[in-house]
């Protein structure tokens, strides 16, 4: 960089303004982004002697128990889908909006030591939280489809494939960004008040069992259905089942609904977090 | 060269005590509501802030404004709590002002610690981009800079091994290298140099002083070693609690500082006789320790003398008595003994002065303990630890920051030249 370079002029005020969502600033510090990224996953499996296999694990070993728990022992409809595959689809889907929320909304808890000593746009952080598990997700996605073949391969399981399958990854940038606007509104929240840090742990579990993952919306009773399609995360994990599995309960108002959810929450996250952000540090 | 490139315009940081727990939450909601609904003034912005509950309520920067030109390099000095660091971390936009505006131009980058961003399990390759990043370098500069950042710290052989199981000082020296390689417009640099060993702060403070000199960067410089201060910057502001209490050139500035600091003198005077240290032959009457010297405001530094004054009441009149004066060394060696010559006793207030040279102490701390003498040979009255004192450092033209080594340093005669060359 040399001198005789124009310096940019910048002003430090005692109020920050809701709308100072800088783009530039965040483009600047992308390779941070990376890098925050490519940490995350170096960090969680050094010394470990199954590396990244535990990110199928995990989900592998939950589609076991609920087989086990919601459909041998219980008897939960799932429909026509056989219980592994539809099992495995919920779960994928729902740790990825789980985790990405869940992390994004301890951003201010777990980088204090970080945020009080050096500055560059919080954003950043939550940002890496999203697209490390959203590339947790696609690895997890990967086995699915292995299994999903397995099914269709020698189980005779049919399912047509058709342009609906192009609706999957707007499904997912809806969900992840519902989980980013809810963790960051929660990150603003629970950095001054920490106990409410425990109200996000039984949030997602209440929010689990109003969202279809062991269940399909179809098997809800008409009469409390308005319940589970409140939840806007429904008719997405849905719309996900529709699209690779063939089954599912769409409705076009249901996804408008969700979309405009999506939007609505996100832009008040994101104000939230830029008038926030800077004050937070004081009182973490 | 003399562009503004920073102006602080008065700043201040109001921050609030206590705990935060159910009641900050009412308190919280109720100063929302009279702010945003009922569009009633923030009592934190109104006039009458000095009214402020202190139990409540603590400025820690007050009305703190100043200029920084391109190019310069400004020192804060000031003692703990005095708000450096807050001031700091507002120029780094770290936090909020509650106060005020700074205006300024061009990249900054702030070191408020040594290694900012490390994560212990990573390698130490991994650890200087993330590190780089995280302080606000981008790819291009890493890469460019990489290979002497590794140069710089010494550690080549272990670059892709974690850091974790670095050596505390391998540790400080990758930290501190990828920090010297920023290349802002504005570097804040706070406290650095208390880490690593002296080899490694003379090392640092010469790339401080390479980026200041050479590369012509502006540098905002916090340190407790006024020796650094002074040496690096050519400007300096003194805070004390929140308020900028000196500011000018940084020699003077730390001057003032450190004789501030220092008592001017130390002493003691025993208004009852009863209450003194003592025994029914000899009590002491007061003491007192300071430099000697023709200015009101000295203190005692490695070139000015030393007077000591002790007085004692003598009770006793049918003997001798002489008084031995010990110097030790905070660590209890014994720097010297001081005789006195014996004089007949009488009833009286005894009076001792007498004068350790300049250029003889060290910049330690020393103790003084007397025994009065009955007949050159019986001990009457042993005071131990009878007083104590600092004497500060004072170096000119001298680019050495290490503490100085030695009980003492006398200034001894010494010679240094070329003899004669060698044949080749």
């Amino acid at each position: 960089m040399s001198v005789e370079e124009k310096k940019e002029e910048w002003v430090i005020e005692s109020k920050s303004s809701y709308f100072n969502l800088d783009l530039k600033e965040l483009a600047y510090y992308r390779h941070l982004l990376f890098r925050l990224v490519r940490k995350e996953f170096l960090v969680n499996y050094q010394q470990t002697l199954l590396g990244p296999l535990w990110i199928l694990f995990q989900p592998l070993l939950t589609m076991i128990t609920y087989v086990f728990v919601f459909n041998k022992i219980i008897g939960v409809p799932n429909g026509k889908l056989p219980p592994a595959l539809f099992y495995f689809c919920g779960i994928v889907v729902w740790n990825f909006f789980n985790e990405s929320f869940t992390s994004t909304s301890r951003t201010f808890r777990d980088n204090i030591h970080i945020f009080s000593k050096v500055y560059f746009p919080r954003l950043i952080v939550p940002l890496s939280v999203i697209i490390t598990q959203f590339f947790r997700f696609l690895i997890q996605l990967g086995l699915l489809i292995l299994i999903l073949l397995y099914f269709i391969l020698f189980k005779g399981f049919t399912v047509k494939f058709n342009a609906l399958l192009l609706a999957i990854p707007l499904v997912m940038l809806t969900i992840g960004m519902i989980s980013l606007s809810l963790g960051l509104i929660f990150s603003v929240i629970t950095a001054k008040y920490r106990d409410l840090g425990n109200f996000v742990d039984i949030f997602t579990r209440v929010l689990l069992f109003i969202t279809p993952v062991i269940y399909p919306l179809g098997s809800v009773k008409e009469s409390i259905r308005w319940i589970v399609q409140l939840n806007p995360l429904s008719s997405l994990f849905e719309l996900f089942r529709l699209c690779l599995l063939g089954e599912g309960t769409v409705s076009v108002p249901q996804l408008l609904y969700s979309v405009i959810f999506m939007i609505v929450s996100l832009l008040l996250a994101i104000l939230l977090f830029n008038k926030q952000g800077s004050k937070l540090i004081d009182v973490i | 060269m003399s562009d503004t490139i920073l102006e602080v315009d008065n700043i201040s940081k109001l921050y609030k005590l206590g705990k935060i727990d159910s009641g900050s939450l009412k308190k919280d909601l109720d100063s929302w509501w009279k702010r945003v609904v009922l569009k009633r003034p923030d009592p934190v912005y109104e006039e009458e802030e000095n009214n402020l509950p202190t139990s409540q309520y603590l400025w820690a920067l007050k009305n703190i404004s100043f200029k920084l030109n391109e190019g310069e390099a400004l020192g804060i000095i000031g003692s703990n709590g005095s708000g450096k660091s807050t001031l700091l971390k507002v120029i780094s936009r770290i936090v909020q002002p509650t106060k005020g505006t700074i205006r300024g131009r061009g990249k900054i980058s702030s070191i408020l610690e040594v290694g900012t961003g490390f994560h212990n399990e990573l390698s130490g390759r991994e650890n200087i981009y993330i590190s780089g990043y995280t302080l606000g370098m981008n790819k291009a500069e890493i890469q460019r800079k990489f290979d002497e950042i590794v140069a710089f710290s010494g550690i080549e052989k272990f670059i892709d091994t974690p850091i974790k199981r670095y050596s505390s000082g391998m540790y400080v020296r990758l930290a501190f290298a990828v920090a010297a390689h920023l290349e802002p417009d504005i570097l804040i640099v706070d406290e650095v140099l208390a880490v690593g060993d002296a080899d490694f702060q003379k090392k640092c403070m010469g790339k401080m002083k390479d980026i200041s000199d050479k590369n012509g960067r502006t540098i905002l410089f916090v340190s407790h070693n006024m020796q650094a201060v002074t040496n690096l910057c050519n400007n300096a502001i003194w805070l004390q609690q929140g308020e900028i209490k000196g500011t000018g050139l940084a020699g003077e500035v730390v001057e003032s500082y450190i004789s501030s600091l220092k008592q001017e003198k130390i002493e003691s005077v025993w208004e009852a006789e009863y209450d003194a240290p003592g025994n029914n032959q000899v009590r002491m009457k007061s003491y007192q320790v300071r430099a000697q010297s023709d200015k009101s405001d000295s203190y005692i530094t490695v070139r000015t003398p030393v007077q000591m004054d002790f007085e004692f009441y003598c009770y006793i009149d049918d003997c001798n008595i002489n008084v031995n004066v010990k110097l030790y060394a905070v660590t209890g060696e014994c720097i010297f003994n001081l005789g006195c010559k014996t004089i007949k006793a009488q009833k009286a207030v005894l009076a001792l002065q007498s004068v350790i040279p300049a250029n003889l102490l060290n910049n330690n701390t020393y103790y003084v303990s007397l025994t009065v003498v009955k007949n050159n040979s019986y001990p009457i009255f042993d005071f131990d630890h009878c007083v104590s004192f600092d004497v500060e450092d004072e170096r000119k033209n001298m680019s050495y920051f290490g503490t100085w080594p030695g009980l003492i340093r006398p200034s001894v005669d010494g010679d240094f030249y070329v003899k004669n060359l060698l044949e080749s």
